[in-house]
């Protein structure tokens, strides 16, 4: 993958009224990169995406695409490709015009169309369809149809605003691999919109954690993960745990941190931090192992009590209570470890290095 | 447990009240109705029918239908007719699409002020701009006496410019609820892949539309063709068929030509009427349910600007200049002529006892149309009765037909005992209520569909009986279905003329017959005085109606007009 900047967004803003739904947003997509804004619903993360397309003009800021201000552009005139949440599959055509539409308002030869459409039906994998109606299509179908569409034109940058969310779990994932696979194939760079922040880390080279109009953190989804900047997008990339504390002694590399689970022993490095200073522990509940009581000696283990436990198949959730903090922990393949039951008393064993916030 | 007793025996009592209720009340309303719409729709279409082809001793003879199509006065007539509907539809089609896609699409800041000006000539008679065109260009208007000058108005220019300004609004109502429901992502869509305007209005609007811009097109060619005043106000010397059964029934009495007229155009309009309801239906690619978006502004380009905006802004100007020359006309003595400001034409001759009148039948009509056609509804929404169909599709037919067919219908049913109700007003109020029955029932199909039955379910759950049940549940949430209902019947009631010139004893007095014989007789001072009356109390009711339909999400009006 190419380090080269193809889309970069300066300080886009869009209002509605008294609403600001983007505010202010600097980015910048490399060429062949998958790209997701992630972030709840309101966050300004389609509104973003309408503005690359061309739907909405901004009111401040623009739009570079491979060195060209396509911001005053039309949605016709960009080199920008969407496929809508709904697919906007028009419905008086068949599968084939469908996917011949931005050829034949091109006024392209029949012949080249008729190829070029097989071609992208091939790479979907949907022919022997071309007749068909989008109404006679499975979800699933439409989507691809819709995809085919969107490449017809060899677009720089391809726009997907929720495109899953129409779907089934199964077929969700299985579109998502697709994806995928298209973009590596044909070294696409995709933005790609969803409120689903698992399908965001699980699909994209880099996401955009975006609130409130604004972009929060951007990075690979493990630095993301690991490393949220704020409490917010920590919360808003899984389940974690909070822990406020006192960072009591820093010395080379080693701290201390007083917490209401009592002191534990920190070797994250830590910077601008000093001694005294209030801290936030952010502790994924998967990093956290359960041990029988008074489990052996080490540092970080703390004494608790199963308060409830969840069962989902690829793990079992435990909460545990410690005096008045509950702390949440995953029990990955509960078939082959050693499980615990409500009201068991348990020994926690803390990771030494979790990922610390200011507090 | 003392406790469980308590709860079950009222809960038992109440079972089985609510038992015989269900079974019993939907079957005797339905049969009422049934009964209420067989008389006062299906008889007099039958005796219209039966009449075109009785013979004289008695059996039947296709000696009127022969007589019709033979003699060319009539033949010129019928063509004349046809001309005027197909000239009328193109040309309100080309400017309702005009105006509905400046409304949806356009720039913002015209949306509001046209969408009213192009809804303006709902609140008038059908005929206002007849009206407005001979103050303006008659043999006595002011161009002809400041000027000295004729203006060819009568004849085709005048019928078809006063008929275009009448019929608009309804069409433009029915084109912009279909260009608002279309998904806009599909022409953002289309956009994407490189479509400018003018490929998206090829492609996509006109394609996806075309079902609902036929159904407005021909119920615009419906209401041309049957269309009374206009072409009687500035027909000139050319013949037209509404007029021409109008004739025959107050000149001559001859009735079975009257109903061979009114089979005539009974044709068209009940051919519409079965397209909508059996080609049409389900052939739609409206898309969007629920409340219509608000379209984001496309930039229009200049071309297409230019050919949308020009005409209309002509339209614009035509209607605010009508409605100016009536209000003119209203406060001054002659206008134009001598511009005196008076009052004296609001209280001269008997002009205010006919709006008296008229407000008298319209409310009478509004007030039963709510309540049966709310009724209706509910009877066709929420109870399996075996009729349902066969009710709503009565009642569309007593929408769909011409009002000069059903006024000779009632005219022909209804001079007689069982019922001899004719040159009564309650003959008025029934004939209203046929024929706007179909949009109460409409509002009320509307609401429900917006209420859940769960809602009914769950105030049955919790012990209500049936009656209980509708009083406390459905009846609320219905009122607003029921006010729409009444407004629409109210206002149609007010401003319609051509079932109701058949109607009218000749000591009695209606409105919008009134006003129609003053300005036929060339009494403009108090046709205007008048008409001012009655478009401010329909102005008055399209007002609430447009706040209860926005306010509620209630589609009436557009969707099956």
């Amino acid at each position: 993958m190419s380090d080269q900047t193809l889309l970069s967004l300066d300080g886009l803003t869009k209002r509605y009224g008294a609403v600001t739904a983007v505010e202010d947003v600097h980015a910048t997509i490399r060429r062949g990169e998958l790209v997701s804004f992630v972030g709840p619903s309101g966050c300004g993360k389609t509104t973003l995406l309408r503005l690359v397309g061309g739907f909405l003009r901004p009111d401040a800021g623009r739009i570079i695409l491979d060195g060209e201000d396509i911001t005053a552009l039309p949605p016709n005139r960009r080199p920008t490709a969407m496929v809508f949440q709904n697919y906007a599959l028009f419905p008086h055509m068949t599968v084939a015009e469908n996917v011949g539409y931005a050829l034949a308002i091109r006024k392209r030869s029949r012949t080249e169309i008729a190829h070029r459409v097989e071609e992208l039906l091939a790479l979907v994998q949907l022919q022997g369809l071309e007749r068909r109606r989008p109404a006679q299509l499975s979800g699933g179908q439409q989507q691809r149809v819709a995809l085919a569409r969107s490449l017809s034109l060899q677009p720089k940058v391809l726009l997907l605003d929720e495109p899953l969310s129409n779907l089934d779990a199964n077929l969700r994932i299985q579109m998502r691999t697709e994806i995928k696979r298209l973009q590596r194939e044909l070294q696409l760079t995709v933005v790609f919109v969803t409120h689903d922040q698992e399908e965001a880390m699980s699909i994209s080279d880099r996401i955009m954690v975006m609130y409130q109009g604004q972009i929060l953190q951007a990075g690979t989804p493990s630095e993301v993960y690991e490393q949220p900047a704020t409490p917010f997008i920590a919360r808003s990339v899984g389940a974690v745990n909070f822990l406020e504390g006192v960072l009591t002694n820093g010395t080379r590399g080693v701290a201390m941190v007083a917490t209401p689970l009592g002191t534990l022993v920190i070797r994250s490095v830590v910077e601008g931090v000093t001694s005294g200073e209030r801290v936030c522990l952010v502790i994924r509940p998967e990093t956290i192992r359960l041990g029988p009581p008074d489990d052996g000696a080490g540092p970080n283990r703390v004494q608790g009590r199963i308060e409830s436990t969840m069962y989902t198949g690829a793990l079992i959730r435990y909460s545990v209570g410690v005096g008045a903090t509950r702390i949440a922990v995953d029990l990955y393949d509960p078939r082959h470890s050693a499980t615990f039951h409500e009201g068991d008393p348990v020994t926690l064993i803390l990771p030494e290095d979790p990922h610390l916030l200011p507090a | 447990m003392p406790t469980e007793l308590l709860l079950d025996r009222p809960a038992r009592f109440r079972d089985l009240r609510a038992r015989v209720q269900v079974r019993a009340l939907p079957t005797i309303l339905t049969l009422l109705l049934v009964a209420w719409l067989l008389i006062f729709i299906a008889v007099p279409v039958a005796i219209v029918l039966a009449r075109s082809l009785a013979a004289k001793g008695g059996g039947i003879t296709l000696s009127h239908f022969a007589a019709f199509f033979g003699k060319a006065y009539f033949l010129r007539s019928l063509t004349n007719t046809l001309i005027l509907g197909t000239g009328v539809t193109a040309l309100v089609m080309g400017l309702g699409f005009a105006l509905a896609y400046l409304v949806t699409r356009g720039p913002r800041a015209l949306r509001f002020p046209l969408r009213v000006v192009a809804l303006t000539p709902l609140v008038a008679p059908p005929y206002l701009f007849g009206l407005a065109l001979i103050i303006v260009g008659g043999r006595r208007g002011f161009i002809a006496q400041m000027l000295g000058t004729q203006v060819p108005i009568y004849g085709w220019p005048g019928v078809i410019l006063s008929q275009v300004l009448s019929f608009l609004p309804v069409a433009f109502l029915m084109i912009e609820n279909v260009l608002q429901s279309l998904d806009p992502n599909l022409e953002d869509s289309a956009c994407d892949l490189g479509a400018g305007e003018l490929d998206l209005l090829r492609t996509i609007i006109v394609p996806l539309a075309s079902p609902g811009l036929l159904k407005a097109a021909l119920l615009t060619f419906g209401l041309a063709i049957a269309d009374f005043g206009n072409p009687a106000l500035l027909g000139g010397g050319l013949s037209f068929l509404a007029p021409d059964a109008y004739l025959m029934i107050t000149g001559e009495w001859n009735t079975e030509m009257a109903s061979v007229i009114s089979v005539v155009l009974l044709v068209p309009s009940l051919a519409i009427f079965l397209a909508q309801h059996y080609w049409l239906k389900g052939k739609s690619y409206t898309t969007v349910s629920g409340a219509p978006t608000a379209g984001e502004e496309r930039s229009i380009g200049p071309w297409l600007g230019i050919a949308l905006i020009l005409p209309c802004l002509a339209y614009v100007a035509a209607v605010v200049a009508s409605y100016g020359v009536i209000i003119l006309g209203a406060f001054t003595k002659l206008v134009g002529i001598d511009n005196t400001l008076t009052l004296e034409h609001f209280v001269k001759d008997v002009g205010p006892d006919a709006i008296w009148t008229s407000v008298k039948v319209s409310l009478s009509a509004g007030l039963v149309s709510a309540v049966v056609g709310t009724g209706l509804a509910y009877l066709c929404m929420r109870t399996e009765i075996r009729l349902r169909g066969f009710l709503e599709f009565i009642t569309l037919i007593g929408f769909a037909l011409p009002g000069t067919v059903m006024g000779i219908g009632y005219l022909l049913a209804f001079n007689r005992p069982p019922l001899l109700i004719t040159g009564t007003l309650a003959i008025l109020s029934l004939n209203m209520i046929a024929r706007f029955l179909a949009v109460s029932l409409e509002a009320g199909v509307s609401k429900l569909h917006q209420i859940d039955v769960s809602l009914e379910e769950a105030s049955a759950d919790l012990g209500a009986g049936v009656l209980t049940t509708f009083r406390r549940i459905v009846l609320p949430l219905m009122s607003s279905a029921f006010v729409a209902g009444f407004l629409f019947t109210f206002m149609q009631s007010m401003i319609s003329l051509s079932a109701a010139i058949f109607l009218v004893a000749p000591g009695r007095l209606l409105a919008s017959v009134y006003i129609f014989n003053r300005a036929r007789d060339g009494d403009m001072g108090i046709s205007c005085a008048m008409s001012v009356i009655l478009i401010a109390s329909v102005a008055v009711c399209l007002w609430g109606l447009s706040l209860l339909t926005r306010r509620t999400g209630m589609r009436i009006l557009a969707v099956r007009t």
